[in-house]
Formats: C-alpha cells, structure tokens, sequence
C-alpha cells in the first residue's frame, strides 16, 4: 500500500507555505525605533543566502514553493539552474549567489533532494515574465523604513545587485536588486 | 475620451468591417464590371454605412467623414447614377486603404494632419465622381405600365432594380405570400432564398389585404426570366404568382389562371383573387414597410464571426494540459487501487475509476480539437489584405502584373495566420520588385507582357504550402555566388562544391542583397533573412526553387497548428527531450563500427546517402556514455537531413508546447517546454535551429 499511498500524496494538492503566514507575525517584530510619524514602513520578505539575510519587497515575491524537479537547460545562461513547473507555466530558476559573489560556481539542482530541506524558491514578479530564485531558507517578513535605508558600501561588493542595506532590531538587511540580480 | 477597452473594440470591429470591404471590391471587380452583382454593391454600401455610423458614434470624425463620402458614392453607384468602372474601383480601393491607415492612427491615439488632408483630397474626389454622373432621361419604367401610385411606393433604389429588370427584359411577377404571424420571419426568409437563385427579389411590401388576425401577407415584386411554370415549382406552400403587370415586353407569359394555392394551416387568409390590382398597394400600413430584402443598414457587425482573445484560448489551453495531468493520475491510482491486495473495495473501486477516467479522456479528446477548431482562421483573412496591398503596388509600379490567388479557405492557427502577413508581404513585394521584368523586356524574350505572381495555399497531411512564385527572371546564381563571397557568407572554395539549391539557399543568409540600391518597394530594411527567422518562429520552413528566365518559387511548409504536437521523446544522458515528429523522418540502429568521418566528422549511410552525424549528447555538454549501438532519430527538413543520436527511445506523445519565458528566450536549439505526466518540464528541441546551428558550424569547420 505504501506506493498507493505515495501516489495519493503526490496527487492532492497541498499549498507551499503562503506569505499570509509570515504576514501575522510581522507587527511584533521593532519598537525601538522610532517611526517618522508620517511614514509607514515598508514591508520586506526576508531569506537567507550562504548565511547572510537579504530581502526583498514583499510586494514582488508572487509566492514561495518548495523545491522539487528543475529541468536543466543546456547552453542556457550561467545564472539559470534550469526550469521549472509551476502548475504549467514554465519559469526559469535563477541562481544570484555567484552574482553576489557568495559562490564560485551555480549548483546543480535536479530534484528537491538537492537542497537542503530548508531550502525554497522565490517566486518573484518580474516585467519580463516572473522568475524563480533559490534561496537557503527563508526567515519572514520584516518592516524596514524606507528612509532609514542606507547605501551599501563599496566594499569591493557588486553594488549592481544591491539596493540598499536596512536595519532592524540590530540585524541587518541586504536589499536586492531583483532586475539586476536576474540579468 | 473614448475608455481604452471601447475603442479596442471598435478598432476590432471597424478592422472587419474594412477588411469585408475590401474583399467585396476585390470580388466585384473580379466579377467584371459590367455584370456587378446588386447584392455585392449592397453589401460595400451597408459596409460603409457602417463604419460611418460607428465611428462617428466614437468620436472620430475624419473616418466617419471619409466613409460618409464614400457612402455617398456608393449610393450613386447602386442607384445606377455613377457608372461603375476601373477608375472608380481603384479610387475605393485607395479609400479603404485610407480608413485603414486612419484606424490605423485611431489605435494609437494619433491624429497627423498630413493623413488629414489626404483623405480631405479623396473625400473630394469621391464627392465629385458621386454628382458627376448623369441619369437615363427615357425612363423604361414609363413604358412597362406599372401604376403611378404603386411606384410611389417603391423607393429609389427599388425603382432603379425593377429599371434595370426591364432593361434586361426578365418578367416581372408578384408573389403574394400569406404566412401565419407566429413564424413567418423565418418563412419569408426561407421564399427569399428559394426565389434567389431564380431571378431577383426587387421588393418586399406587406400586402394591402393583410389575411385575419393570424396571418400576414406579403407582396415580392420579382424579376426573373424563368417561365412561370417552372416559377411555380419553386414557390413555398402559400405562396402564389402573378405577373406584375399585364403590359409584358419581348416573351409576356400567358395571363395566370385564377387559382390559388391554399395554405394548409388557414385558408382563410387568402380570400380575394391571386392576382391583386396595383392599385392596392397605396394602402400600405407603414408600420409594416420593407422587411427581409430592403437593405436596411444596421450598425450590427458585418460578420458572423466571434472574435476570441487568443489569451482566453491559451487559458482554456492550459486548464486542458491540467485535465490531461489530472487524467494521467486518476488513472495511476486506479491501477494501484486495482493491484492493490486485501479487501474486494479498493478493486471495485479501481474499476470504477478506470470507467471515469475512459470518460474523462472522451470528454478531453472533444475539448482539445474544439479549441484547436477556435484557434483555425482562413488564410484568406491575410490573403485578401495582400491582394489589396499588391493591387496597389502594381498600380504604383511600371509593370503589368495579375495577381493570381488561390486557396484562401485553407485554415491554419490564428497565430500562424497572423505571423505570415509580413513574411508573405515580403516575398510578394520582393516578386514584384526583383522578380518580375518590365514589359518591354517581357516581350522581348518572347513572354507575354503580362506577368504573373502567384500566391497558392493547400493542406498537406498536417502541413499547409504556401508558395510565392513569379513568372520573372529567375534568379541569377552567379550573381548570388560573387555576391555572397563578396560579403564573406562563404568562401570561394565552399561555393565550387555547392550544389544550385544550396547556392540559392544563400539568399536567406543575414546581410544578403543583391541588389545594390534599396528599392521603395522592398526596401525596407529586412532581407531574406527575418522571413526565414520569422518562418522558423512558426516552426516552419522556407524553400527556394529558381530557373533562369522562367521565374521564382518560394515554398513555405508549415504546421497545421502550433498548440499541439506529435513528438517524440528521447532520452540523453538522464534527461528527456521531446522531438516535434513532423522533423522525424525515421529511426535506425547504428552500430559503432558502422560510423565513418569525413574530415573529423562523424557521418553514417542511411539508405546510400551519406548523412552527418551528431550526437547530441555532446551538443548539449553532457556525459556520454560508450555504447555499441546508437539509437539515431533522422530529422530532416526540407532537403536537408541530419542523425541524431540518443540514449534512449521512449515513444510518441502529444504535447501543449509552452513558450519559454522573456529571460529564457533564445536559447539555443530549444523551442519550448512541455509538461509529462510527472510534472517535470520537459525540453522541447527546436530542430530546423539545430540542423541550422549543426550544419552550419560543419561548413565552417570544412
């Protein structure tokens, strides 16, 4: 029964972790810092690349899936670990750690034994048609304020990739440049 | 201003409406100007109406201007005012080119004066061509005899048919019809179309005696020179026959016996003699004038056709490929439930789901080719815009050319249809510009002056030809050989091996032209080379066929339909690949002892031709693995073929390609991807980009 039950499995639908979730858990997270009192902050989706946190805005991650067959793609760009299904539309899956130098050389993703189990794709919105991007783990989201971002500094980092750096609760925040990252 | 979604859809509509018109023009001066068909002048006239009435509706008055002039025209035309002739044909001709370029505008939100006054400059001219015609000054109707106070009823435009009638000396007859209230729309269409074919109907007026509370009765003046008897044959059950008047010229049939054909449900209604007096006809309720043939002009599309967003069919597509995936796993738990050991219930189970999933694959099966059925268009769609755009070019060229088109009616994918208007322009314009000679020159080589270009369409199995093909000089191969040398295609050494197809083929390398200056007509900026990638967009291909002195043929092959494949899959160093089966020419077993090189490259012998051999393996970087015998999948595209060799055969299946997205565009050799049942992506291969890529880097190599 056990082949019967795997297929069972694979056949009901069961959703990845929505972002709603990490919606809820969102308000607790600073009260130290003082807002402007005109300024709303900014909600970020945070992850986690070779140990560092980087983040996005909220508003460009169409959903995060679990890692499960990538297709390679011969010849295709460096960047592009290969393609994936998302319920049949057919999306690329990029790799941004050898773009941020974090590195040496993509890694060879076939199935979701892969990863490591914390491992996620973000599916990000794109103009030129939405993109998946493997990340170590994602952490939640966080309320950064945009005018308390700082600039990252050239610290021989590809600054291309980088939109900004924010903080929060004394963790720090790097801010993706998602167009640049992708290309 | 007008919300964007409003004027979309009045672009969508007023499109139609121009392209119909064009097509009718086209038609009526191919039926020849002096037997122009009444319905086809209507049907120009209604067209006009139209889009006068609906763009003024939208706010865009140089359109509705210029159709309302056109109009004006058209009325004088159909009223026999304005004579119809060649001049005339070809200013309305350029009047729909005009609104189209003004649509053209309308979408884009611009409004240039320069367009402005040139349709002022043709609005001018159709308004002075509209008055400039004179009338008949002996009116034939004086001498037929018909009532003064029945033609007061008939407008002008029936008084202008019932003219010309008589002039052609056809009977004139009335058919009183009397049809019970509950149907008779649909019985006065149905006499409509059984006197159709047998002359003209002039008029429809509801008759003076109108029948009892259940019943309508109606009076059609009709023209027809078939002898009564026959007439007679041809008449609905109510219906009844008398000539119109008594005064009949040239061959007047025997005055009609007073009898009458009772209808079956009433007969009552008729009570009076057949034959009416005309004089009755004043008496009309006007409530109930002009019904079914009077050519009332609606703002009702032109078309019967539905005009679907190919998104909204992609969608459909898609919920297609997720029943299919869904299928595919229905049926995998029915054969676990149905192996399953234990308890009768999951095997009764399994049987049960082995049942709905029979259905569900019925159901699936209709649903796909009923989509793929929306997606099929005509080509005639873009067939009567070319012919349009050529009528216009050789009128503005110095030759005489006919352009012969045929196989308008063979269907195709929409998004092909419509991906093929600029390649087949282009060809068209180049046959026009480079193919065909002057007549003088013409003449000189002994050909009639007139040349001819063709555009010939026609299914094949699942493919459609599309071929381009002129009656001009040919092309000149030693020119193409100097040419292509010259801008360093090839070399001097790799021509001298090439056969006369191959060196033809040359034309369609980027940065090809041989000619020199860029002419106004083709020149625009595009050679060979974008219709042949525009081709390959489609999965398609183009050929080349040229004889000195006797002309050009381009032969284009392309799928039926881009949605749905036949491929094959194979599998290479772990991985599937799906191969489109329409480039499968067949599969051999080769074994390794069997290869030979060439030059370093591998090639094999399929049935005594020597045939290059790749493994594709290696194209795409892969580990390959030693083994004794390769499994070889020969694809071939037009005349040129090519060994692949794979790991694995794992059978043909139908896939929904899917386009792969912005940041994957251009990769190279794949065309898309599609979904098997365990909902991996699976690669599709592009093989004509392949062969292309394969070959190419083989000459090069050499």
């Amino acid at each position: 029964m056990s082949q019967f039950a795997e297929l069972l499995d694979r056949f009901f639908y069961r959703p990845d972790e929505a972002v709603g979730s990490f919606l809820e858990q969102a308000p607790i997270s600073d009260r130290i810092a003082e807002a402007l009192p005109d300024e709303t902050p900014e909600e970020f989706l945070a992850f986690v690349l070779e140990g560092e946190t980087y983040a996005v805005p909220i508003g460009a991650v169409r959903e995060i899936l679990k890692v499960t067959d990538v297709t390679e793609i011969p010849r295709a760009r460096k960047n592009i670990i290969g393609l994936i299904n998302v319920r049949g539309e057919m999306l690329p899956l990029f790799d941004v750690k050898v773009r941020l130098r974090l590195a040496e050389v993509p890694p060879v993703v076939l199935t979701g034994k892969d990863v490591g189990r914390a491992a996620r794709i973000l599916l990000l919105k794109d103009l030129e048609g939405d993109a998946g991007v493997l990340v170590d783990r994602v952490e939640g989201v966080v309320k950064l304020q945009l005018s308390r971002l700082e600039e990252a500094p050239g610290l021989g980092i590809d600054r291309n990739a980088i939109a900004g750096l924010g903080h929060r609760d004394g963790q720090l925040f790097i801010l993706l440049d998602v167009e640049q990252a992708l290309s | 201003m007008v919300a964007p979604r409003a004027l979309s859809e009045f672009i969508a509509e007023a499109n139609e409406i121009l392209e119909a018109l064009g097509r009718e023009l086209l038609a009526l001066e191919e039926s020849g100007l002096e037997q122009a068909d009444p319905d086809r002048l209507n049907a120009v006239f209604r067209a006009a109406h139209s889009l006068k009435g609906l763009s003024a509706m939208f706010g865009l008055e140089s359109i509705s201007r210029l159709a309302h002039h056109a109009e004006d025209l058209l009325d004088a035309l159909r009223l026999g005012k304005a004579p119809l002739d060649q001049a005339l044909l070809d200013l309305l001709g350029q009047v729909v080119d005009m609104l189209q370029e003004m649509l053209g505008e309308a979408s884009r939100g611009e409004d240039s004066t320069e367009l402005k006054e040139r349709s002022e400059m043709l609005a001018g001219e159709l308004q002075q061509l509209a008055s400039g015609g004179g009338q008949d000054t002996a009116d034939v109707l004086d001498q037929v005899g018909i009532d003064p106070q029945v033609r007061a009823v008939f407008t002008e435009y029936e008084e202008h048919r019932l003219r010309e009638n008589v002039k052609k000396g056809v009977g004139l007859w009335k058919v009183r019809a009397v049809f019970s209230l509950e149907d008779f729309d649909t019985r006065l269409a149905t006499l409509n179309a059984s006197l159709k074919p047998l002359g003209e109907v002039i008029s429809t007026l509801p008759s003076s005696q109108p029948g009892d509370d259940s019943s309508i009765a109606f009076d059609l003046i009709f023209g027809s020179s078939k002898e009564k008897a026959e007439l007679e044959g041809r008449l609905l059950e109510g219906a009844t026959l008398a000539p119109l008047t008594d005064k009949m010229f040239s061959t007047p049939p025997p005055p009609p016996p007073q009898r009458k054909k009772a209808p079956l449900w009433d007969d009552k209604s008729i009570s009076g003699p057949a034959l009416s007096p005309l004089a009755s006809f004043t008496s009309t309720p006007s409530g109930l004038s002009r019904l079914a043939t009077t050519p009332e002009p609606s703002l009702r599309s032109l078309t019967n056709t539905v005009r679907v967003d190919i998104g909204r069919l992609d969608g459909l597509m898609n919920s297609i490929g997720e029943l299919l995936l869904i299928r595919s796993n229905i049926e995998k738990l029915s054969d676990a439930a149905r192996q399953a050991s234990g308890p009768a219930l999951p095997k009764l189970w399994g049987q049960e789901l082995q049942r709905e999933v029979r259905a569900l694959e019925r159901r699936l099966d209709e649903l796909q080719k009923g989509v793929l059925d929306v997606r099929m268009v005509p080509l005639g769609q873009v067939f009567d815009k070319l012919a349009r755009l050529m009528r216009r070019l050789v009128r503005e060229s110095s030759k005489d050319v006919v352009f012969d088109v045929s196989g308008g009616d063979v269907e195709l994918d929409k998004l092909i249809v419509e991906e093929l208007s600029d390649p087949l322009m282009h060809l068209l314009r180049n046959a026009l510009d480079h193919g065909v000679e002057r007549p003088e020159a013409r003449t000189r080589q002994g050909k009639p002056p007139r040349a001819t270009i063709g555009l010939v369409a026609k299914q094949q199995g699942n493919h459609v030809i599309i071929e381009v093909r002129d009656d001009g000089a040919g092309i000149d191969e030693a020119r193409v050989r100097e040419v292509a040398v010259d801008r360093g295609l090839v070399t001097r050494e790799q021509t001298e091996e090439m056969e006369r197809r191959e060196l033809l083929n040359l034309v369609f390398q980027p940065g090809f032209s041989t000619r020199r200056d860029v002419s106004e007509l083709s020149g625009r900026g595009v050679g060979l080379d974008v219709v042949k990638t525009n081709l390959q967009r489609l999965s398609g291909l183009i050929d080349i066929s040229s004889r000195r002195g006797e002309g050009t043929t381009f032969t284009l092959t392309l799928p039926l339909t881009l949605a749905i494949i036949r491929a094959l899959m194979v599998k290479v160093s772990g991985r599937t690949y799906a191969i489109p089966l329409n480039a499968v020419l067949e599969i051999v077993a080769v074994k390794d002892e069997q290869l030979r090189t060439i030059e370093k490259r591998e090639v094999i012998e399929v049935r005594g031709q020597t045939t290059p051999f790749i493994r594709l393996a290696r194209v795409f970087g892969l580990p390959e693995e030693k083994r004794p015998v390769h499994s070889v999948v020969l694809v071939g595209l037009a005349q040129q073929r090519l060994g692949l060799a794979v790991d694995e055969l794992l059978g043909q299946q139908d896939i929904v390609t899917k386009p792969l997205s912005g940041r994957l565009r251009g990769i190279p050799g794949v065309s898309g991807a599609t979904e098997l049942g365990d909902r991996r992506a699976v690669l599709v291969l592009d093989i004509g980009a392949l062969m292309e890529e394969l070959l190419r880097t083989q000459v090069a190599a050499s």
